[in-house]
């Protein structure tokens, strides 16, 4: 049997599932102390399930977007090695930021040497101002860490007690800036983190749960929750992710559909393409600040059932703060949810309390409650399209750097509205009707994001990087650099010692189990010329295990080997 | 409302070349893309990426006749390079953007009106296409083009060189040098664009000071002068020093302060082979310049201050040539007509045309209708022989936007005629720009075309 949770921003949601049928379903609050909710739902799912049954636990949890809003976190000084390219006042961040000499070029090539001195008297500055948190990033890290590597090393022998990040091994994309932010944030969030999967891992342990814990992560995949204390980051934004995920699973296989998550404060917009929920084409952005962590497109909307709803002159307006409950539930406010009610659409709350709601922002204009409601829900619904139309806008302008797949974009437009999440009955076929799209509510909408998180699997990506001129090779995530001795290194072999390395960095996770068929997802090969003759290969080439999930729900499809 | 953003359209082509060793190969904006992308300039709020659109058959008729169709010389690559250029130029013209950069590849500016083949690495004109699109489209006046490649651009020079509503001006090391051997100070354009054609050759070995003086000395009064509603750069990038193909001293800051001044509407890159050594570091310093961005930190590798020397008397000679171009361009409305041009009703000149990539010779004969009225239409004879004996003979008749009644008429009779009677040519072709139309005659087949298929039978 599997286990999904998802400790989101209001609920904690769980589901216990066995064979792809639901067994057991919980919903309780998400209070301050994270740990103590999960707990919570997970005992309600476990109750006359003996812990033996339990093969897997997957967790999605808010607990570092927490961290990083409410900046819970020890201060984190940088050393930065940028060289040439911006003016380097660009790389201005809320803390002490050191710029030091040294410069690597893009084919990983050292043009100009660290120099110890300013290296020296940067650790000598932050110790001074008493950072103990240090990220050192440089440009082009990921194609030559010496640098990084150097520094950090410098670091350890002179403040063996620091907490040291270096870029190269939190974010190897293109992207100095992200990969700084990224390498920041993660030093930032380690300690706490590390805590928070160490009470998981005991308070399951006390309850007999002995079976593999993973961790969702953005892009949908999971990781091994002990693995994840090196890339906290990376599980920010998995509560969409784990909404996306339901909905995968809920709908038939290899369905196209707009995902529509509506929560108390915000609503979750996603798509899914063929099955596949579509991957962003840049990092997650956690707020302003951008990384490189993987994630899925998912844009965010600041409405939800619990917005305030309030008169301005002889307009309503929905805005996008949450002050409570919805007033028919004893909060302060009229809110979307009170509409629902007067229309019939939800039966949470009192109705008179709902009515009441309408009537104050009716009254003074003279407008009936049900009026008010109809332009309540149009509101939201209204908000809800623009940003869909403006989604897949965003979509189509999706750079493309071929020929084949400029001539491959295609406008898909989604035939399907999936409406998730406790407001989605009231909202979704109005949604759809407008869009010209089908609703549907899957059953078990509710707790989509906790089946989401129970079906998720294991990702493990590589990305191989070998530079045959220069005869040599380097794995992103593992931040290796090694040298090609083959005279007769090519794409095949490439690509066989990229597969080599996924499977050695399965067996380091303990997933050796869950690497079967692997994707390649990029393959670039460059021939090197100079001088008119060909003097080299560039190869780039990404595998990762098969992304999707373990199940469908209600439909017996099994979708793996186990 | 936000910042008005430079938009940028990367399309590096990674899966075209003219050949796998060829300069115009995948590797090409390689580094290029490492660098923009390590950089992170795509998410400055000042810099906003687009993908490419393709441009259609339609658009390359109103600039090219393609010999023997559009389709038969170009490909994908072509038509997503010259959509970019028109993509940003809608963009920028209805005030979306402040700018752009069109950072594609293939190039395009020694492609001429008519297309036998590739030459010089180029197919289509990517800005001639945009320049016309742009007219058509959003009926915009005025415009310029100022090419900074190391090669002359004497494909935009021949395809607006009759067009006095179009400025080319180009800089270039001297064409005794280099190919295409062409842009001398005496092009000055045709009889009814007198000096909208203004060349600029400069020796081998010039460095940024001498190319700045050019700059504010000639290019920017004569561009302050004529007042383009819409100005293109055709960003061209050999003239750095390391290019393997020019002899020229230009640094990456020579370059990005030459786009600060000049204030491009539009950058579209043109060539650039020092693909390791230059490109990543000029597209980028470009870039940051078009987007208003401090470009001061990006140096090449090599690149220390005051590594290049001239010649005084080298810079003596770019000085006295500045001096009679300025002269040229005062006094470009009162030239003897008659003594430079002829009275004839047709002003004519023979051009012998190489394609150095296809290795195709053109002959040609190129007739403009010296007209009072309006620019007048044009009359082109042109055989080209692809080596293997068969020669291809085609008759093009252009007709101007702004064509006047007489000059419609009368190219139209000459393109009927021509298909009546005029059987040495395999080809017809009317290029009507005055009502976006566009024919082309095929005598084997005896049948006529419209850009887009077979014209409907009436």
């Amino acid at each position: 049997m599997y286990i999904g949770v998802d400790v989101g921003g209001t609920c904690t949601d769980a589901v216990l599932l066995d064979k792809g049928q639901v067994k057991a379903t919980a919903k309780v609050p998400t209070r301050a102390d994270l740990l103590s909710s999960l707990l919570e739902a997970l005992d309600v799912i476990m109750k006359g399930t003996p812990a033996e049954l339990i093969k897997r636990v997957v967790l999605s949890t808010t607990m570092i977007t927490n961290l990083i809003a409410e900046r819970k976190f020890d201060p984190v000084g940088l050393i930065l090695i940028p060289g040439p390219g911006l003016n380097h006042d660009y790389y201005r961040y809320d803390t002490d930021t050191h710029i030091i000499s040294g410069v690597i070029d893009y084919r990983g090539r050292e043009i100009v040497a660290l120099n110890e001195a300013e290296v020296d008297l940067a650790i000598d500055k932050l110790a001074v101002a008493g950072y103990k948190k240090v990220a050192v990033v440089g440009k082009f890290s990921m194609r030559n860490n010496a640098h990084e590597n150097h520094v950090a090393s410098v670091i350890k022998g002179k403040y063996p007690g620091w907490q040291v990040e270096i870029g190269h091994k939190v974010a190897g994309q293109l992207n100095f800036p992200r990969r700084v932010v990224s390498a920041m944030l993660t030093c930032a969030t380690r300690d706490k983190y590390e805590f928070f999967v160490d009470s998981v891992l005991t308070a399951l342990d006390q309850r007999g749960i002995k079976t593999s814990v993973f961790i969702l992560k953005a892009d949908g995949g999971t990781l091994p929750l002990a693995t994840s204390k090196e890339v906290p980051i990376e599980t920010i934004y998995s509560g969409p992710a784990a909404s996306t995920l339901g909905v995968q699973a809920l709908i038939p296989p290899g369905e196209t559909a707009v995902v529509v998550d509506i929560g108390g404060t915000t609503t979750d917009l996603a798509l899914i393409l063929s099955g596949q929920p579509l991957l962003a084409r840049k990092g997650a952005k956690v707020y302003d600040q951008r990384t490189q962590v993987r994630a899925l497109a998912v844009k965010s909307v600041p409405v939800g059932g619990d917005s305030v709803v309030e008169r301005a002159g002889k307009e309503i307006i929905v805005y996008s703060e949450r002050l409570g409950s919805p007033y028919c539930l004893g909060g302060p406010m009229p809110t979307p949810t009170d509409a629902l009610r007067v229309m019939g659409l939800t039966n949470l709350g009192d109705i008179d309390k709902a009515r009441e709601a309408m009537n104050l922002l009716g009254d003074p204009l003279g407008i009936r409650p049900v009026e008010v409601a109809a332009r309540i829900i149009e509101l939201v619904v209204e908000t809800i399209t623009n940003e869909i139309d403006q989604m897949y806008i965003r979509w189509e302008k999706n750079p493309a750097y071929r020929v084949w797949e400029v001539l491959q974009k295609k406008k898909v437009r989604p035939k399907t509205i999936v409406g998730v999440g406790g407001n989605a009955p009231g909202f979704v076929s109005q949604i759809a009707a407008r869009m010209g799209c089908y609703p549907v509510i899957p059953p078990y909408f509710m707790v989509a994001n906790a089946i989401g998180a129970a079906v998720s699997r294991p990702t493990l990506q590589v990305n191989l990087r070998a530079d045959t001129e220069r005869g040599i090779y380097s794995i992103q995530e593992e931040g290796y650099q090694g040298t090609i001795k083959d005279r007769h290194f090519n794409e095949e072999k490439a690509l066989s010692l990229a597969k080599e390395w996924l499977a050695r960095r399965s067996e380091k996770y303990g997933l050796q189990d869950d690497l079967g068929e692997v994707e390649v997802t990029r393959k670039e090969v460059f021939n090197m010329v100079r001088d008119w003759v060909t003097s080299g290969k560039l190869i780039d080439i990404s595998v990762q295990t098969k992304r999707g999930i373990l199940h469908y729900i209600g439909t017996g499809v099994n979708c793996s080997g186990d | 409302m936000g910042i008005k953003k430079t938009g940028l359209i990367f399309f590096p082509a990674f899966d075209w070349a003219i050949s796998p060793t060829h300069p115009e190969r995948e590797e090409r904006l390689l580094y290029t893309r490492d660098q923009i992308f390590e950089e992170g300039v795509v998410d400055l709020p000042e810099i906003e990426e687009f993908s490419p659109r393709l441009a259609t058959i339609h658009d390359i008729a109103r600039t090219h006749f393609c010999i023997p169709r559009v389709q038969s010389q170009v490909t994908e690559a072509h038509l997503i390079a010259s959509g970019a250029a028109m993509l940003l130029g809608d963009r920028i013209v209805s005030g979306e953007l402040n700018n752009g950069f069109a950072m594609v590849r293939p190039p395009g500016h020694h492609a001429m009106r008519v297309v036998h083949g590739n030459r010089g690495f180029c197919n289509i004109n990517n800005e001639a296409i945009m320049v016309e699109y742009l007219r058509r489209k959003h009926g915009i006046k005025k415009l310029a083009i100022v090419d900074s490649d190391v090669h002359h651009g004497d494909g935009t020079q021949e395809i607006f060189y009759h067009d006095p509503d179009v400025l080319f001006i180009s800089f270039h090391q001297d064409g005794r040098t280099i190919f295409p051997g062409t842009g001398f100070t005496h092009e000055l354009g045709g009889p009814n664009a007198y000096a909208k054609t203004i060349n600029i050759p400069l020796p081998p070995g010039t460095t940024d000071e001498t190319f700045h003086y050019v700059l504010d000395h000639l290019i920017m009064p004569i561009l302050n002068d004529f007042k383009p509603d819409f100005l293109i750069n055709s960003a061209g990038q050999d003239n750095h020093y390391t290019d393997p193909l020019g002899s020229m001293l230009f640094t990456a800051q020579g370059y990005a302060d030459f786009t600060r001044k000049l204030n491009p509407h539009m950058a579209v890159l043109e060539g650039g082979y020092a693909i390791e050594t230059a490109l990543p570091y000029l597209n980028l310093a470009i870039l940051m310049a078009l987007a208003g961005q401090d470009y001061s930190y990006v140096r090449e590798p090599d690149y220390r201050p005051g590594m290049f020397k001239e010649r005084p008397e080298k810079v003596e000679q770019v000085h006295k040539m500045v001096e009679s171009l300025l002269d040229v361009w005062a006094k470009k409305d009162e030239f003897d007509r008659e003594k430079l041009f002829g009275s004839g009703k047709f002003y004519q000149r023979k051009k012998n045309i190489y394609y150095d990539t296809d290795y195709i010779e053109e002959e040609q004969l190129e007739k403009v209708r010296q007209c009072d009225q309006c620019p007048g239409y044009m009359i082109i004879e042109s055989g080209a022989n692809r080596g293997y004996g068969a020669l291809i003979r085609v008759l093009a008749v252009s007709i101007p936007f702004t064509a006047c009644p007489d000059c419609q008429t009368e190219a139209y009779e000459v393109y009927e005629q021509g298909k009546i009677e005029k059987k040495q040519f395999d080809y017809i072709y009317m290029q009507d720009k005055s009502t976006d139309t566009y024919l082309a005659y095929e005598r084997n087949k005896d049948q006529e075309w419209v850009s887009e298929g077979p014209k409907p039978e009436v």
